[in-house]
Formats: C-alpha cells, structure tokens, sequence
C-alpha cells in the first residue's frame, strides 16, 4: 500500500515532534558524558547515536508506508519469531553484564528482547481484539496474560530483570483498555507489587530498617511464614467453598484476597531463591543508599547530587562536576536524566517531563477515539511501554525507584532500544494516518 | 458484564481511557513535583554537597587463601606484603613536576621516562589517584614517607602480592592470577566480581578461584568533589574476609623427583593413586615461573612465553593428546580376554611384516621377527603383527572401540584443572562424515596398536591403567584435597573419591592382564632398561609413529608395587616423551628413576646412583627452566 500524496500531512505531529526533540537532546547529553573536566571528548557514542537515530527514523517510515493491517495479520509470524530468537539468544548470545542478551556479528549486536516488546504489543493485541466478544471472559484475561508472560519468562531466565519488567505494564495498559475485567488486571498489578515486596522484605528487615518488625518476619521466616502460606491456602478453599455453596458476595473477595497473598509469597519464595543478595540489593538500596554507598547507592548519591545541584537554571552545558568528574556512572545510558538535569536545571527536566507527557497524552486521546479495537490496543501497549520505561528510569535518577537498567527511552544510548521506540512511535503514527479503518 | 456493554460500538471504554490519562498526569505532577523539591527546595543543599563533599569507599583487598601440598608443610603459594604507589597528579604542583618524578624515578628504580608515561598531560588535573608501581617493599614505602614532604602527590596503600614459592612443573598446577579481564567480567558479573578484580587464570588458581578469593572489605572516607580527602575520622570499616586455603593431593617429594626424571625434555608425568584418583604430581615441560608475570615487565615476560614454539603453557599432561601407541594394548589384551573372541593360547606367526591391502606393515621387530607368539608373549614382546591380525579378523573395531571408551579414551576425565581435552577414538562413522571414505581392514589394524587417529591425554592413559590395577573402576583423578579455613586451620570439606567408570569385566582378566603387564618388565621389552629394585614394577611401552624418521614419541604407562596387598600403596605412573626430543627412549628410563626414587625415599640424584644410571641421566643441578 503506497503513502498517498498528502500523507505528510496525516502524520500527527504531537506524537513524531516531541519523539524527535527528545531524540535531540539525548545526543546533545550523550555528547555531554563523553567529555571530561578537561574538556576532552573522550567517548563517540554521540556520532553512533546520530546514526542509530537516523537509522531508527528510516523504520520508523517504514512502519508508517505500510498499512497497519498488514502488522496485524504477521503479528503472530513476528511473535513465535521473537520468541525464537529469544531462545537462540539464551543458547548462543553474548554475555553482556551477566545477561546472556546479544546476539550479532562483531561489534554489532541487537538485543532480541528489545524488540520482543514490539511483538508481544501486535500479539497481544491482535488477540484482545479478536477475543473481544469472547463470552469466556476469564480465560479470554488468561490467555491474555500467557501471551504476555511468555516472552517475559524467557527474558528473565537470560537473566535480565529489568527488560523482563516491562510486560508486566504492557500487559496491565492493554489488558486495562482491552476491556478485561479491572478485578483480573488489579489482580496481576497487585500480585507484581507483593511478590517484589515479600521478595526484599528480609533484606530491607536486615539491612535498611532500624528495628526489624517481629510481625513482619511471617512473611519470611520459614516456620511461621510456611504456617501463613498454609492458613492462607486454607482461608482461600473455604472462602472458595463458601462462594459455591453460598453464592455470597464477600466469599469471592475473601478468597480473592487469600489467593493473592499466598501466590504472591509464593513467587517471592521462588525469586528469593533465583535472586542473589546483591540483586535484591540493587532493587531496594534506593530506599537507604548509604547503607551500599560504593555499590548501587554510591551511583544513586550521586546521580541525586547531580539533579539537585542543577538547580533552576542548570549548571549550563557542558559544566556539569559531577558528570565530567565522572563521578556518574552509565552517564550515557542508565543516568542520561541526571546529565541533563544538571547542566539544564529544573528548566530541562520539566521541558523533558512535558515532552513525554505531551506524547503520552497524545497516544491516550488517539486510543480513545479509533475505530478499530486492534490499533488502539497497539496504541496503549506502546503507551504503556514508554510510560513504564519513563517511570523506572527517571525515578531511578531522582532516587525513587528501585535500580533495574532500563534505559530512558529517546535519550539514552543505545541502538535497540531506541529503535524500539522509534518502531511503536512509527505504530501510534500508522494508525492514527489511517484512524478511520477497521 | 456490566465492563463490556457500557463500551457501546466504540472499541475503547472512553472512561477506562480518562483513567489511563489521569494516572499519566498523575505521575507526572508527582515526578514534577519532586524534581523541583530536589533541585529548588533542596538545590543549595545538594549543590554544596557537590562542590565539598562525597563518600568515597576504598577497598580493602581480602588475603587470597594458601595453597598447600599434601603433606601441609610449607605452602606452595602464599601471599607477601606488597605496596603500590598511586600518584594524585592534581596534588603535584607545576613546578616541581620534574623533580619529583626524578626522585621518584631514583626511590622506585624506574626509568624516569616509563613513571611519566603513565602520566601523560592531560591527566594532570585529575584528582584520582594514578598507578604509579606495583609490588613496591616495604622499605622502598618507609623511604617515601619519612621524605613525603619532598612527595606531594604521592601516596602508597597495600597490595597483597601472591608469590609462588615454587615453579618450573608446579605452575602447571598451581596456575598463576591476574587482572580480570572484560571478557572474564562479563560472564562472572553475576558472582559478584567486579572491575579491579584479581582472578585465577589457570590451573588451581582458576579452578577454585570462587573458594581462594574471600571477600574483600570496604574502608569509608569523606572526599570533596575532586577527590581529596576531607577527614579521616569518621571511617567506618567493613572486614574483609579471607578465602580459603587448599591443600593437595599434589606431593611435594614426588613432584619434584618426576619432574627430575623427565628432565629438560618436552612431555609429561603422571603420577596418581588408583585406589582414590589422588594425582600425587602431574609435570609438564616446559612450564614457565609465574612470579615473573607479576613484577615489572610482567606482560613482556607472558608474550615471550606466548611466543614460544614450545608451549610453555600447556600443560601436556591433560591439555595434550598423542597417539597412546603400545600402552593401547593392555586395553586390547583385557578385550581379548574378555570377549574371548580368539583363545588367549592361539599363536600367530610373526616374521616381521605382513601384506595387507596395498602396502606392507612391519611389526617394530623387522628382522627376524617375533615368531610365533601366544597372546602373554605378543604383550610382553609388544608384537606388532598379533594384535594387527586379532584386531583385525577376532575383535573388530566396534568392540575395539567399546572397551577404549569403557577405560576413558576419548572423553575427558573431568579432573578438578581447566582446559582438559577429550582426546579421540575414532570410528566408522566418523571417517564416513568427515573423510567421506569407508573404513578400512587396515584402520582397524591401525588402532589396534594404538595408531592412527586415535589419541589420548597421559593422564587418559594413567587412568586406563588404574582401571587396570582396581578390577575395573577408575576414580576421578583429583588435585585439590582438602579446604581448609584461613584462620583456625580447620578442614572445611574433603574430596571424596568418585568413580567415573565401572567396567563389568570379570576381575579375573584384569588379574591375568596385570600378570602380563608384569611380565613386559620382567620378561620383555622394559626387562634391561627398569632394573630397579626397590619395587616390583608392572607396565606397558609405548612407541608412537609421529612420521619422522628417527624419532618417535616414548610412552611407559606402569604401575607398583606389582602385587601390593594395600591398594592404598599403588601408585601409577606414565611418562610421555615427545618425540621433538632426540630419542633416548627416556620414558622407560625416567619411569625407572621415579619408582626406585619413590619406594626406595631417594631423590633424584640418589636414584639415578642407586640404579647405575649416571653415564645417561643428568644431575638434577644443571636442568633450566
């Protein structure tokens, strides 16, 4: 399908302008960590960024040309593919900080769980639309979720934790606007929330709180948190026993709530064991980070530093001390927030905060408006990923959420995720150029 | 449900999206919100605390743990105080840049121009402390702080430096250790290590580096922004703790009396108690000195070694593999019997060669040949043509090969060092894929003496004949013995022994196989060269065609006491020479030196006297590394 003559024009320039000004102020700041308090330029990942960009705006084009019908109808080609490139990067990939997540020739690499993303978006969406009807409303929210987890498990045997996160809010935005029921979706959203907090709690109890809780402790130690596990298993039969007998109301909401906690203790039994101290380490040192100040809360100090010494105004760029004393680590890629927010102050960070905002909104008034439910599913996975990836990094650069390597979508270095986000900015576009088709 | 008929035609809930948007902006007024806290309400707090004052942590390095031998007397490798000294190049004022490298130059022993290299002009500035020398003394450091005036800049922390107390044959086992690399880091990123790290390389060294490394402990000081330190008081100190040490199965006597035998020839000893798969010492030549890759120049001393033709690096014994040549034929001798494929008593004539397909094979014997043996005899006289002709027409290539992977050739022991090889066995279908020729009559007749495509690591070889010696189980041949803790001394865990192969072979032939073997020695091809006394002696020759004319690769694979009433007692030794030396013959020789030296309790020089050897063996003095 050719573009039509006044296409251009059908580009809506909300989504594409502040993707592109984003865009432009992450080589402006990858130039910016490349250089030291001498002024020396040390580092040319700003030059490899120009080409990931221009390379990323030409897929982006791509995406847009062709009808998005066509994604649709390939969704599932491109989603067992995904998957096994997943599995070939898990046997033969390159071991890159303890992730076996690359694959590629040479210097070159991508890494497949990147654009699993993108995949396991058209999947799921392709599914929601074309179970919409489906009177089976809980297997319909089951069969959702294994699309999602899938890819997510394969992603975190890698083991790579953070990039495996992101389904979890890919699937809870599309599952949220695909109409599953909100006891189903709030079901998943608390059960990631408990089982991440069950999973640090005995290390937040030793090594960040002042008193360690007596009470807290049985949902930890074994004794007595096995006794809680098996009480609760006992609360959710009878629950769910009273519910069928009864029919009452509450008996549903008791066992709801029963089965939520003991799944939840459960994974986080199970992640307690997969997990190493200093991985749970990184997850809650935000919490406290003098309590790890040469690891993980060392670059957490820091990076809070940067920020606010930037004050107002900023530092100016390239006058920033802490990033060209280096005392940032991962300028360029996990901490590009910070950079920014100490040379351009409050100014920059708000210009980048409303720049997100204002594609984020965006995306949310075009979803709300299509035709067709399968473009405004893609719209909301892709919503929720780069809402996600926002969230993570810049609260990990400000010190309010947990250290997972999630790069900041547009700004940070890196070819494969900002292709990615190049790819869902280019699916947004596609379908709003043809929002009237079903 | 009442989520879906609300919903009407339009695809999308209009409020479940205005909850979306309103979760959006919510979190973007709390990000807003809080990053104007950060850097408005708290800016001038956090902007001072970027122009004075940072944590900054240094490392303290924990002690690497002590390797031992068995006999835990002295260690093998220990660890000696040691200091590196750092230059802060911002603290060393312009003008006196040029005298203080001067007299660093003289105080350190280092060309003036190697110490300025390492600080070029463009780090002159930095506040971070800059390498200046490793593996400083004691004394040199004194000199430098009783002058720190005339050092601004200048400052020294310890560095524990690992020491080998012993090298030439030991290195191969011990390893050596050195800074981790990238590539090491990303794949043990996961366990924790990190840049700076040091890491075992090779041998024991990496193969427990995990037990040897403890954990290194952290000291906190206050730094302001460009690095320096703003007080000492309030440090806070986290111990580290110190790794293990390790005690081998490695003697130390024994060690070095084989690396004594073998003497300034390329190949290889092993020598392991069959009864647990104690390796008692493993010598490869030529081996290299570790220490010297630890001081200066360190990295000129590891090219050259890099650059060697020799190898110095490998570790022939286990990282090598050679045709087994005659040692093969205790295998095919227990699979005769075994099978009885072919009576033990049938004779075959040898008269020196025989004509199969379209070329003439010559038993080692040429004139006037062996005659007619019996299976016992071809053992003893190592007759070509016998196993050749049962080989061939009785037992086959599929059980030839059966047996050999049953006494581990072609698979790799699984001993405790890294970089061990499989070896090879080779077989019908493998020809057919990666020659894509059949197998001929005449490759049976190959590998039933050992030739061919068939190789094998000495210690493969070794643990063929400790499979031998114990009725048909191999142990996993082991160096690491015991670990120990650091502090009390205390014995942690120990190496169980672990069978790696059970045969099912009647006991009765392995007892018929070592009477053979026994007679090799006192009957035939070893009888003249091992004339010790001091034990009766089991074993098998070997004589491997490397295609050059005159010299051959010498194998002796061998055991004693021949008939030892404790198992505990055995000890097998193989001795692998390569045929790049000028040929001597040595294994037989060096295999006769190790027993009598071993069970008589004398050195190397003691031996070779006590056997009358003095006109071929060397003194132990005039062998180099």
């Amino acid at each position: 399908m050719a573009i039509s003559g006044r296409s251009l024009a059908d580009i809506d320039w909300w989504i594409l302008a502040p993707a592109i000004f984003l865009m432009g102020a992450g080589v402006l700041f990858i130039y910016s960590s490349g250089v030291t308090s001498e002024g020396l330029v040390v580092s040319n990942e700003w030059l490899k960024q120009l080409v990931w960009v221009a390379t990323g705006l030409v897929l982006l084009a791509a995406v847009v040309v062709v009808d998005w019908k066509r994604w649709r109808d390939l969704a599932p080609w491109f989603y067992g593919a995904s998957l096994a490139a997943l599995v070939y990067t898990r046997l033969f990939g390159r071991v890159v900080n303890g992730a076996r997540s690359w694959i590629g020739v040479g210097d070159i690499g991508v890494q497949p769980s990147e654009f699993t993303k993108i995949a396991a978006i058209l999947m799921l969406a392709k599914y929601l639309a074309d179970s919409r009807h489906d009177p089976d409303r809980f297997g319909r929210f089951v069969k959702a979720f294994a699309l999602a987890a899938i890819p997510m498990a394969f992603i975190l045997a890698q083991p790579d934790f953070g990039t495996s996160l992101v389904f979890l809010p890919i699937f809870l935005v599309m599952a949220w606007i695909g109409g599953i029921e909100t006891r189903y979706v709030a079901f998943v959203g608390l059960l990631a929330v408990l089982t991440l907090g069950f999973a640090v709690l005995p290390l937040y109890e030793t090594v960040i709180a002042d008193a360690p809780s007596v009470w807290l402790s049985v949902f930890y130690e074994p004794p007595r948190s096995w006794l809680l596990i098996g009480g609760l298993a006992g609360v959710f039969a009878l629950a769910t026993l009273g519910f069928l007998i009864g029919r009452r109301r509450y008996y549903y909401w008791i066992a709801y709530s029963a089965l939520l906690l003991v799944a939840s203790l459960m994974t986080a039994l199970v992640g307690r064991m997969v997990l190493k101290e200093y991985q749970v380490m990184r997850l809650i040192v935000f919490l406290d980070p003098s309590v790890d100040p040469r690891g993980s809360g060392w670059n957490i100090l820091q990076s809070i530093t940067a920020i606010g010494s930037g004050g107002f105004g900023g530092r100016g760029f390239l006058q920033g001390t802490q990033s060209h004393y280096r005392y940032l680590p991962q300028q360029s890629t996990d901490f590009i927030f910070s950079i920014l927010s100490e040379e351009w102050g409050l100014v920059g960070g708000i210009v980048v905060f409303s720049l997100f905002f204002l594609l984020l909104a965006r995306c949310v008034v075009l979803l709300r408006n299509l035709k067709s439910a399968y473009a405004a599913y893609v719209v909301a996975g892709v919503s929720g990923m780069i809402f996600f990836h926002f969230i993570i990094n810049v609260g990990m650069a400000m010190g309010i959420m947990p250290i997972t390597g999630i790069p900041l979508f547009f700004l940070s270095y890196g070819g494969s995720s900002l292709w990615t986000a190049l790819i869902g900015v280019g699916l947004a576009l596609a379908v709003s150029a043809r929002r009237f088709d079903l | 449900m009442s989520d879906l008929n609300k919903t009407g035609d339009q695809p999308v809930d209009p409020r479940r999206a205005t909850i979306l948007l309103a979760l959006i902006g919510a979190v973007f007024a709390v990000y807003a919100f809080h990053l104007f806290d950060l850097q408005i309400r708290r800016g001038v707090e956090y902007r001072a605390m970027a122009s004075t004052i940072a944590r900054q942590t240094t490392t303290i390095p924990a002690q690497r743990g002590e390797i031992f031998d068995r006999n835990v007397s002295s260690p093998l490798v220990l660890n000696i105080d040691s200091f590196a000294v750092d230059l802060v190049p911002a603290e060393l004022p312009a003008a006196l840049r040029d005298t203080v490298f001067q007299k660093l130059a003289v105080v350190l022993g280092q060309p003036v121009d190697e110490l300025r290299s390492k600080v070029p002009p463009a780090y002159y500035h930095l506040y971070q402390p800059i390498e200046l020398a490793q593996a400083v003394e004691y004394g040199t450091v004194t000199t430098l702080a009783e002058r720190a005036d005339e050092f601004p800049g200048v400052a020294w922390r310890a560095e524990p430096k690992r020491s080998y107390a012993v090298s030439g044959s030991f290195s191969h086992i011990l390893g050596y250790v050195g800074d981790i690399t990238r590539e090491e880091l990303k794949v043990l990123y996961n366990k924790g290590y990190k840049t700076g790290d040091l890491v075992g390389k090779a041998g024991v060294e990496k193969q427990y580096d995990a037990l040897l490394r403890g954990k290194d402990g952290r000291e906190y000081s206050v730094v302001d922004v460009r690095g320096r330190a703003v007080t000492r008081s309030n440090r806070a100190v986290d111990q580290p703790v110190m790794g293990s040490n390790l005690v081998l199965s490695i003697d130390r006597r024994m060690q070095e009396l084989a690396e004594d035998a073998l003497g300034e020839r390329l190949g290889s000893v092993v020598v392991l108690k069959p009864a647990t798969g104690e390796v008692l010492a493993l010598v490869s030549y030529p081996s290299y000195d570790p220490n010297l890759f630890i001081g200066t120049g360190g990295n000129n001393v590891y090219a050259a070694l890099l650059n060697d033709g020799r190898n110095p690096l490998i570790n022939r014994a286990i990282q090598s593999s050679y045709p087994p040549a005659s040692t093969f034929k205790a295998i095919m001798t227990t699979a005769i019997l075994e099978e009885e494929s072919v009576s033990p008593d049938k004779e075959v004539l040898c008269e020196g060669q025989i004509s199969y397909g379209e070329r003439v094979w010559r038993c080692w014997n040429v004139h006037p040949g062996h005659g007619k043996v019996d299976l016992e005899e071809a053992l003893e006289q190592s007759c070509d043509i016998y196993f050749w002709v049962v080989g061939r027409d009785n037992l086959g290539i599929e059980r030839i090969v059966a047996y050999a992977s049953e006494f581990g050739f072609g698979t790799a022991s699984g001993i405790d060092l890294p970089g061990e090889v499989d070896g090879f066995i080779p077989t019908p279908q493998w020809k057919e894929r990666r020659f894509h020729e059949k197998w001929l009559a005449g490759d049976t007749m190959n590998v039933s003496i050992g030739q061919g495509f068939t190789l094998a690591t000495p210690l493969q070889v070794a643990n063929s004949y400790a499979m031998i010696v114990n009725d048909g189980v191999i142990y996993r041949p082991h160096v690491l013995k015991e670990v120990r803790d650091a502090s009390t001394g205390a014995v942690v865990s120990r190496v169980e022994p672990e069978a790696i192969a059970r045969s099912r072979t009647d006991p009765a032939v392995y007892a018929e196989v070592r009477g053979a073997l026994r007679g090799v020695i006192t009957e035939g091809t070893a009888r003249y060269a091992i004339n010790t006394k001091a034990v009766e002696v089991a074993g098998k020759t070997g004589t491997a065609e490397v295609g050059l004319p005159d010299r051959w690769h010498s194998w002796l694979a061998s055991w004693a006491p021949y008939d030892a009433e404790n198992p505990e007692d055995v000890i097998v030794v193989v001795v692998m020479v390569e045929a790049s030396n000028p040929w001597e013959w040595w294994a037989t020789y060096a295999t006769n030196i190790i027993h009598q030296g071993w069970f008589a309790g004398q050195s190397y020089d003691e031996a070779v006297a006590a056997l009358g050897m003095g006109w071929i063996a060397k003194p132990s003095a005039s062998r180099v590394e």
